[in-house]
C-alpha cells in the first residue's frame, strides 16, 4: 500500500511538473515519449 | 572475381567522398549516380547563362572537409576555389528589424549591444559554451562510428569533453537559445538555424544550437557554384582510378547469401563488386533496393518506423536587377514561437502558404559570375514544404505560388523584384523526390531528433548485409554537407578495418 502511494505521488509530481512547462519543452517531451516505442527495433537497423 | 571492389550507389557528398578515400586505398571503385551531375543537394545546374545552386548554398564547418582532403594529401582550399563569406547572415524580423551577424564575435557582440544589450553576456557565455561543445563534436562526434551501444560508449570514451554538454542532448533547440538569450528580437533572429537540421526550434534536439555559433568559425561559397565541393571530391577519387557513371538509376542490389555482391541498374545491366557503398536515402534503399525478404522481421519494423525529414521547397530567382540586399544570406525569420507554430498548424496539416520565411541566398553577391554582367541570382530557402498538400496538389499551386511569393518578396524584403525577375522556378518537395529520387523530397533523409540519432539512425556497416555500407544523411552523424562528408570518412575507416 504504502509503496503505492509512492508510485502515485511520484507520477503525480511528474504530471504536474510536465504541466508547468512552458509549450515548447512540452512539445519536446511528447515527441520523444511518441517515439520510445520504436528504440529497440530501430536499434537493430 | 567482381568487376569492381566497390560500387558506390550515388554521387552526393558522402558517397564521394567513401568512393574517393576507398580508391585511395588502393581499390577499384565505381560511383554510379542517377542523376545528370554529382553533388545531390550540394549541387549546381545552369539555365540560359545563370548558375543556380540546388539546394546547400554555404558550407559551414569547413575543417570536417578539409580532414578529407587532407587524407587524401591534398586540402580543401587547394582543390576547390573557396570564397570567405562575411557576415556570416543578415536576419531581417517580422518587425523589419534588420541584426547583422559578422564572423567576428566581438563585431557580432557589438551588433546584439545596439539591438539588446541585456543580451551581450549571453552572447560571450554562449558562444564560449558552443566554442568548447563544436570543438569535442567535430573531433570525436563527427567522425566517429555510433552504430551500436559499444561504439558510442567508444565515442563519447574517445572525447569525454563531450559529457559535458550532456544536459543539451536532452533540451531542445529553443531551450538551449532561451538559455542564453532573453530578448525575443534576438532570439528570432536564431530561430530559423533550427531547420537548417530539419525540425522546429521546439523539436530539435538541443546540441543544434551551435549552428548559429558554427557560422562565425568561418563560412565559405564554392566558386563557380556549390558543385565545386564534390567536384572536387570527384577529382581526388579519379586521380586513383574511380569511375563516375551518371544517367544510371541502379534498381535493386544483387545480394546473396547475405551479401551484397552488386547492383543491377534499371536497364537491366548487372555489376558485381565485393562491397556496395549506398548513398541513397537508407529507408528506401533497404525496404527497395535490398528487399524485405533480405531483413530480419525486427530491423524491419525499425525502418518502417523511420520518418523522413522534412522537404524544402526552393524558389531560383534570375533578375535583371541588383536586388536591394546587403549578404550573401538574409534571412527572413518569423518569432520562434511561430516557426513551431507553422510546424504543427501548417506543415503537418499539409498547407503552403505564400506569406513566408526562409533564406534569401544572394550568390551572385560572392560570385558575379553565376549570372551575365549586371544580372543576379537568388535562390530562396523556402519554409518546410508538406509532401502531400491539402486537397490540391503541388503541380497544380506551383505558377500561383510562385506569382505570390514573388508578390510576398516584392513587397516586404526585396522592393522591385516583380518586375525584374527574368526567371523564376519554383522546386516542390515532389520535384525535389524526381529529381535526386530523394523519397517525399527530404532533404536529411531521416528526421534528426534524439529517435532518429546515433545508434538509432542506421547503422554504417550494415547489420544485416555482410559487405553493405551507408553514407550521407541516412546514416550518422546526420544531414549537412561537412555531416554527410564525415559519413564518408566512417564508412571508409569502416571498411579499412574490417575489409582487408
Amino acid at each position: 500500500m504504502k509503496a503505492l502511494i509512492i508510485i502515485a505521488a511520484v507520477i503525480a509530481g511528474l504530471l504536474l511538473l510536465y504541466a508547468i512547462q512552458p509549450r515548447y519543452r512540452k512539445r519536446f517531451v511528447k515527441n520523444l515519449l511518441s517515439q520510445v516505442k520504436y528504440l529497440i527495433p530501430r536499434y537493430f537497423t | 572475381m567482381s568487376d569492381y571492389n566497390a560500387i558506390v550507389i550515388g554521387a552526393g557528398c558522402g558517397g564521394l567522398t567513401a568512393g574517393a578515400l576507398l580508391a585511395h586505398q588502393g581499390r577499384k571503385v565505381l560511383v554510379i549516380e542517377q542523376g545528370e551531375r554529382v553533388g545531390g543537394c550540394c549541387s549546381t545546374f545552369e539555365h540560359k547563362g545563370y548558375k543556380i545552386d540546388l539546394g546547400a548554398s554555404i558550407i559551414e564547418d569547413p575543417d570536417v572537409i578539409d580532414w578529407a582532403f587532407q587524407r587524401m594529401g591534398t586540402t580543401f582550399k587547394k582543390e576547390v576555389d573557396l570564397i570567405p563569406v562575411d557576415p556570416a547572415f543578415s536576419a531581417i524580423l517580422n518587425d523589419g528589424t534588420k541584426i547583422t551577424y559578422p564572423i567576428s564575435l566581438e563585431e557580432t557582440a557589438d551588433a546584439i549591444r545596439a539591438i539588446a544589450p541585456e543580451d551581450v553576456k549571453g552572447w560571450e557565455k554562449y558562444s564560449k559554451k558552443m566554442a568548447g561543445f563544436l570543438d569535442a563534436a567535430l573531433k570525436g562526434f563527427f567522425v566517429t562510428p555510433a552504430s551500436n551501444l559499444g561504439e558510442v560508449v567508444r565515442l563519447f570514451a574517445k572525447t569525454p569533453s563531450l559529457l559535458k554538454y550532456n544536459s543539451m542532448f536532452f533540451s531542445s533547440y529553443e531551450g538551449v537559445i532561451r538559455k542564453y538569450f532573453k530578448n525575443e528580437r534576438i532570439i528570432e533572429s536564431l530561430s530559423f538555424h533550427s531547420f537548417y537540421a530539419g525540425l522546429p526550434p521546439a523539436l530539435l534536439p538541443g546540441h543544434f544550437a551551435m549552428i548559429p555559433y558554427s557560422e562565425h568559425a568561418g563560412i565559405y561559397y564554392s566558386k563557380g557554384g556549390m558543385i565545386g565541393i564534390p567536384r572536387g571530391l570527384q577529382k581526388c577519387g579519379e586521380r586513383k582510378g574511380m569511375k563516375v557513371r551518371l544517367k544510371s538509376p541502379v534498381k535493386k542490389i544483387l545480394i546473396e547469401k547475405g551479401r551484397a555482391m552488386g547492383v543491377m541498374l534499371e536497364d537491366g545491366t548487372e555489376i558485381t563488386s565485393d562491397l556496395v557503398i549506398s548513398n541513397i536515402n537508407s529507408k528506401k534503399m533497404y525496404l527497395d533496393l535490398v528487399g524485405e525478404e533480405h531483413i530480419p522481421w525486427m530491423a524491419r519494423k525499425g525502418l518502417k518506423s523511420y520518418t523522413y525529414s522534412m522537404a524544402t521547397p526552393m524558389l531560383y530567382l534570375c533578375l535583371n536587377y541588383t536586388p536591394p540586399l546587403t549578404d550573401h544570406h538574409t534571412l527572413m525569420t518569423v518569432p520562434m514561437g511561430k516557426m513551431d507554430d507553422y510546424w504543427e498548424n501548417f506543415y503537418k496539416k499539409g498547407i503552403f502558404p505564400a506569406e513566408q520565411f526562409g533564406i534569401l541566398s544572394w550568390t551572385t553577391k560572392s560570385d558575379p559570375s553565376l549570372a551575365p554582367k549586371g544580372h543576379h541570382v537568388i535562390a530562396v530557402t523556402l519554409a518546410p514544404g508538406p509532401y502531400k498538400l491539402q486537397g490540391t496538389s503541388w503541380d497544380r499551386e506551383k505558377p500561383a505560388l510562385i506569382e505570390n511569393i514573388i508578390k510576398f518578396l516584392s513587397k516586404k524584403y526585396l522592393p522591385g523584384l516583380e518586375k525584374h525577375v527574368v526567371h523564376a522556378d519554383l522546386s516542390t518537395p515532389v520535384d525535389f523526390e524526381k529529381r535526386l529520387r530523394s523519397p517525399e523530397g527530404a532533404i536529411y533523409a531521416l528526421r534528426q531528433d534524439l529517435p532518429h540519432s546515433l545508434m538509432f539512425r542506421p547503422s554504417a556497416r550494415s547489420r544485416f548485409i555482410k559487405g553493405l555500407y551507408l553514407v550521407g544523411a541516412s546514416t550518422h552523424p546526420g544531414g549537412g554537407v561537412p555531416t554527410v562528408t564525415a559519413s564518408g570518412m566512417i564508412a571508409a575507416d569502416l571498411i579499412e578495418k574490417y575489409e582487408r
